[in-house]
């Protein structure tokens, strides 16, 4: 075939596939193609076995609707990866880049190989394509260059864990091998166009732009040689690319497959779903303290964890110097799996027809070695991982799993959390208050239990903040007031409230939280609440997503939504304008649990003379004041306290109120304030003080709060 | 190792506490029972007592029907087995009586009590009880150890701690800062269901069940009077003025 054969004229555009190749290059690409397949197909069935090999089941197939759409949307147009500038864009340039290729690709192979399957592969149709492919190509070239300068160059902190980088061979390889099947394909592209345009008459060489303009580099290169180098690349470009194939399943590549997988198998459960331990009689080990006690959804998730950090950079407990990163959490359960799953393949094939396999016993403790005891407390379950994570990975439940088997196993926890876990039990709050306490706030204002009233349309379940804490115990108050200013019927559970479960919860008792939700279920169902609301997000949130498991299925609100709504029904008028500058803090679980950003800067803006800013981290990406997930009980000795760094946000916006909606986040901020020494100059407030104040009614004045010490 | 734990349902600190209207005791209805936090100590102390040397914890309680949540309560922390004993009209006295006799049958080389109860702060039956078993007793320890067949206790005093060492079987009464008594475990409550109680009337103990000591009334304490705040604007007559006050009134000074 010398110099080819020029099959294609103007008008009948194309390119002859297979140009230059001799027999046999056709017969040992294809050979090596299904070499390439096979081994990739070996390493993916390997995986297979591995991620069968450990894990409780679990259901992840259901709503295909959903989960097609969440796959479209985040697989193939990369709605959370973008949700970044950089890596956004660097992602979107090689995986947009490497998609049409691809499909580019496998276009060329029909074209040559069913021909009929694609008549319009020639003329216009060939030239823009040809121009497609080059524009696409140079998009994964710069996208890689992206990827260089960040983990090589810029080496941004999320690629580390303490300064200790991530980065590993596999990262170097896969950039190389994909610049190099691009960076082959232009060359291949330029010593094809050098002998086609100048010898066959391909005058549209042009289109291929960019494999054109490095033909004209060739200018006086003798043909023969340009075509012993287009032999050479061509075998480069085809062996990099079966290398690709290959190398698949064993490197980070494999998110190719998993992360769309992750994507479609994603929680469809409410944010931050728990699912409740159903059977404390017979279980015999409850939470996960083993590998084998996790999901194999949850152990995949690790699979599918890319190292991409951007848990790491939000998550509040990692930003404050303490242990836990949720990427690292991953990777450390991956390691441990990828470490445990062989030994287990093992001994099940060891073991005969229809014996029971004899599974060693793990050499490593998992809970307390593989996974720090201090990562493990040290969540605060604000969800700000989940929230980030391109791939849907569930850190918190996984987190919460492994703390219940601390907790409910083995007893073993910090003394503070014993304490307040025998409070809740003894006098069902937190505190240790005494529980006949509870109703105590309500006395001066004559709202009624339901014992007195109980033909009332709302409950309101004041929780345990809003019923002992000095300063919670104002908002109640505030909140309490504008229920009867607007003539909202309401009523409260007083004495027959019990604490709403949260902490216990996500502190890993189950056992007490159960106890605690069941006994608030009773209470509510005796009286035949139909609607609750809550001052508090946490018990918000318990109420509305865990309390329909024992049987309690409410309409749950906010007093955020309801004091939102009055006002827009006019119930509720604000006159008296406020002064200085405001800015909003969002409670975790109000925002990102449950999606309620709207209504309180609705709230705010409702109130005359308000000035609102907002602090770096806000709405979806706000920061946790540090006290969820059973946090707000337990020290925090480890690295920078997180409320104080929340408080710096405040700080550096000049805010002369930090408006909340939520108790924890009020003591919070509160003690934040305190702590840089700015309690003369600013404050934090609930949104339903403010409310009340701009009524104009009367002043509520908000006292610096009083510590509250559980009892010794 | 045998030993035993003695153990009392006491009101839980913060409960609200009324009193019968005749002052012949609290009323009962709505209180949250809990273990007396010093039995808690000894409980404590006797397991890790067993889990250092071996042997049974045997918890023993005297009181109503309700008393059984208490027991089990010790039970779920790790102790063995339970014995209730059942009496109709308890004083201190009777109480040790009877818990002599059914630990008499035990057969125990310790015996922990917590150094009273925080109900009736009476703090005899841990001495009642090893004078009527005729076995020395440590009272109010903070420290405890078993070494060479010896109990070596420490026993904090007035500016110093004594140690203090007895030969076994002996009574050993719990003070706050023994140790830190543990949470228990869910499968150590699941569990605490199944371990046997022996239910035993005091009566059938072979013992005298009448009480030598009546409650001849209760009441209430007096009502703090509230606090004053004193008022104007000129600090030193303000001075004046609390100083009078402490002097004349409060006569503290």
């Amino acid at each position: 075939m010398a110099h080819g054969a020029a099959a294609y004229t103007v008008g009948n555009e194309g390119r002859e596939i297979f140009w230059n190749a001799p027999f046999p290059s056709e017969l040992i690409l294809f050979i090596f193609a299904a070499i390439a397949m096979a081994v990739c197909a070996y390493g993916f069935y390997r995986r297979w076995q591995l991620w069968k090999a450990i894990g409780r089941p679990e259901g992840r197939i259901d709503k295909p609707g959903e989960r097609v759409k969440s796959l479209l949307l985040n697989g193939l147009l990369q709605v959370r990866t973008f949700r970044e500038a950089y890596p956004g864009i660097m992602h979107a340039l090689i995986f947009f880049g490497f998609f049409v290729l691809i499909f580019g690709a496998a276009f060329d192979a029909t074209h040559f190989h069913m021909p009929f399957l694609v008549p319009f592969f020639n003329g216009g149709f060939y030239l823009w394509f040809s121009f497609t492919m080059e524009v696409f190509g140079l998009a994964v070239l710069a996208g890689i260059a992206l990827a260089v300068w960040r983990r090589y160059i810029q080496k941004p902190e999320r690629l580390e864990y303490r300064g200790k980088s991530d980065t590993i061979a596999d990262d170097a390889i896969i950039l190389t091998l994909i610049a190099g099947i691009i960076i082959t394909g232009f060359l291949l592209e330029a010593f094809r166009l050098h002998v086609n345009v100048n010898v066959n008459g391909y005058t549209w060489g042009g289109w291929s732009f960019v494999g054109y303009a490095l033909a004209k580099t060739l200018t006086g290169v003798s043909y023969n040689t340009v075509e012993i180098l287009h032999q050479w690349t061509w075998w480069i470009h085809a062996f990099l690319a079966f290398g690709f194939i290959a190398y698949l399943p064993f490197s980070k590549l494999i998110h190719i497959v998993l992360a769309p997988a992750n994507q479609y198998m994603r929680s469809l459960k409410p944010t931050g779903y728990l699912e409740p331990i159903a059977d404390f009689e017979n279980a015999e080990s409850f939470g996960v303290g083993q590998l084998e006690d996790f999901t194999w959804k949850q152990i995949f998730n690790s699979d599918a964890c890319l190292r991409c950090g951007r848990c790491q950079d939000v998550c509040p407990a990692y930003l404050s110097g303490k242990p836990l990163s949720p990427k690292k959490l991953h990777q450390d359960i991956k390691e441990y799996w990828l470490e445990r799953a062989p030994v287990v393949i093992a001994a099940k094939n060891a073991a005969k027809e229809g014996e029971e396999p004899v599974i060693p016993e793990p050499e490593k403790v998992m809970v307390g070695g593989v996974i720090d005891l201090h990562e493990l407390w040290a969540c605060t379950n604000c969800m700000a991982c989940m929230e980030v994570c391109p791939v849907y990975n569930e850190h918190v439940p996984m987190i919460v799993g492994m703390r219940q088997y601390k907790v409910l196993m083995e007893a073993d926890f910090s003394p503070e959390l014993q304490l307040t876990y025998k409070n809740m039990e003894n006098n069902s709050n937190p505190w240790g208050i005494g529980a006949h306490m509870r109703g105590d706030w309500a006395k001066e204002l004559g709202v009624k239990t339901l014992a007195e009233k109980p033909d009332v349309e709302y409950l309101f379940y004041v929780g345990c903040s809003g019923s002992f804490d000095d300063r919670g115990k104002k908002v109640t108050v505030a909140f309490a007031k504008l229920l009867m200013e607007a003539g909202v019927s309401f009523g409260i559970l007083g004495e027959e409230e019990s604490c709403c479960g949260d902490s216990a919860m996500r502190g890993g008792n189950e056992y007490l939280s159960q106890t605690l939700m069941q006994m608030n279920v009773d209470a509510m169902n005796k009286y035949g609440v139909k609607k609750v609301i809550c001052t508090c997000p946490h018990g918000y949130n318990t109420l509305k997503k865990d309390y329909p498991h024992f049987g309690g299925n409410f309409e749950v609100y906010h007093h955020t939504e309801i004091i939102a709504d009055l006002i827009a029904q006019g119930k509720l008028r604000l006159k008296e304008p406020v002064s200085g500058l405001f800015t909003y803090h969002d409670s975790c679980f109000l925002g990102r649990y449950n999606d309620i950003y709207e209504q309180p800067r609705k709230i705010l803006a409702a109130v005359p003379g308000m000035k609102l800013s907002e602090m770096a981290s806000n709405n979806n990406r706000s920061f946790c004041c540090g006290a969820g997930g059973g946090r707000m009980w337990m020290e925090e000795d480890i690295g920078e306290r997180i409320n104080d760094m929340r408080t710096d946000q405040a700080i550096e916006v000049k805010a002369d109120t930090i408006a909340v909606a939520c108790p924890f986040c009020l003591t919070m901020m509160s003690d934040g304030i305190k702590d840089r020494e700015m309690e003369e100059k600013m404050n934090a407030l609930d949104i339903a003080e403010i409310v009340w104040q701009a009524m104009g009614i009367e002043e509520v004045v908000a006292d610096v709060p009083e510590e509250n010490a559980p009892k010794e | 190792m045998n030993i035993v734990a003695c153990v009392k349902q006491v009101p839980d600190t913060e409960a609200l506490i009324k009193l019968k209207a005749d002052g012949s005791g609290i009323e009962e209805g709505g209180i949250k029972w809990v273990m007396n936090p010093y039995d808690e100590y000894g409980v404590e102390e006797a397991l890790k007592l067993k889990e250092a040397n071996g042997g049974d914890v045997t918890v023993v309680s005297l009181g109503p029907a309700r008393t059984m949540e208490t027991i089990r309560t010790a039970l779920a922390m790790g102790a063995d087995k339970g014995v209730h004993i059942t009496i109709d009209d308890a004083d201190a006295y009777n109480t040790a009586a009877a818990l002599a006799a059914a630990i008499k049958e035990i057969n125990p080389d310790v015996i922990f009590c917590g150094q009273r109860a925080i109900d009736d702060d009476s703090g005899q039956v841990g001495s009642v009880l090893a004078e009527l078993l005729g076995m020395p007793q440590i009272t109010i320890v903070t420290g405890f150890e078993v070494a060479d067949g010896k109990v070596k206790a420490i026993k904090p005093i007035e500016g110093a701690q004594l140690v203090i060492e007895s030969p076994m079987p002996c009574v050993v009464t719990a003070q706050k800062g023994l140790n830190e008594p543990r949470y228990a475990s869910l499968p150590g409550i699941m569990k605490a269901k199944k371990k046997p109680v022996d239910v035993k009337d005091a009566a059938a103990l072979g013992i005298d069940v009448a009480p030598k000591a009546k409650i001849a009334r209760m009441t209430p304490p007096s009502e703090r009077a509230p606090g004053k705040i004193i008022a104007g604007d000129d600090p030193a007559a303000k001075a004046a003025d609390l100083v009078k006050l402490l002097r004349e009134e409060a006569k503290v000074i």
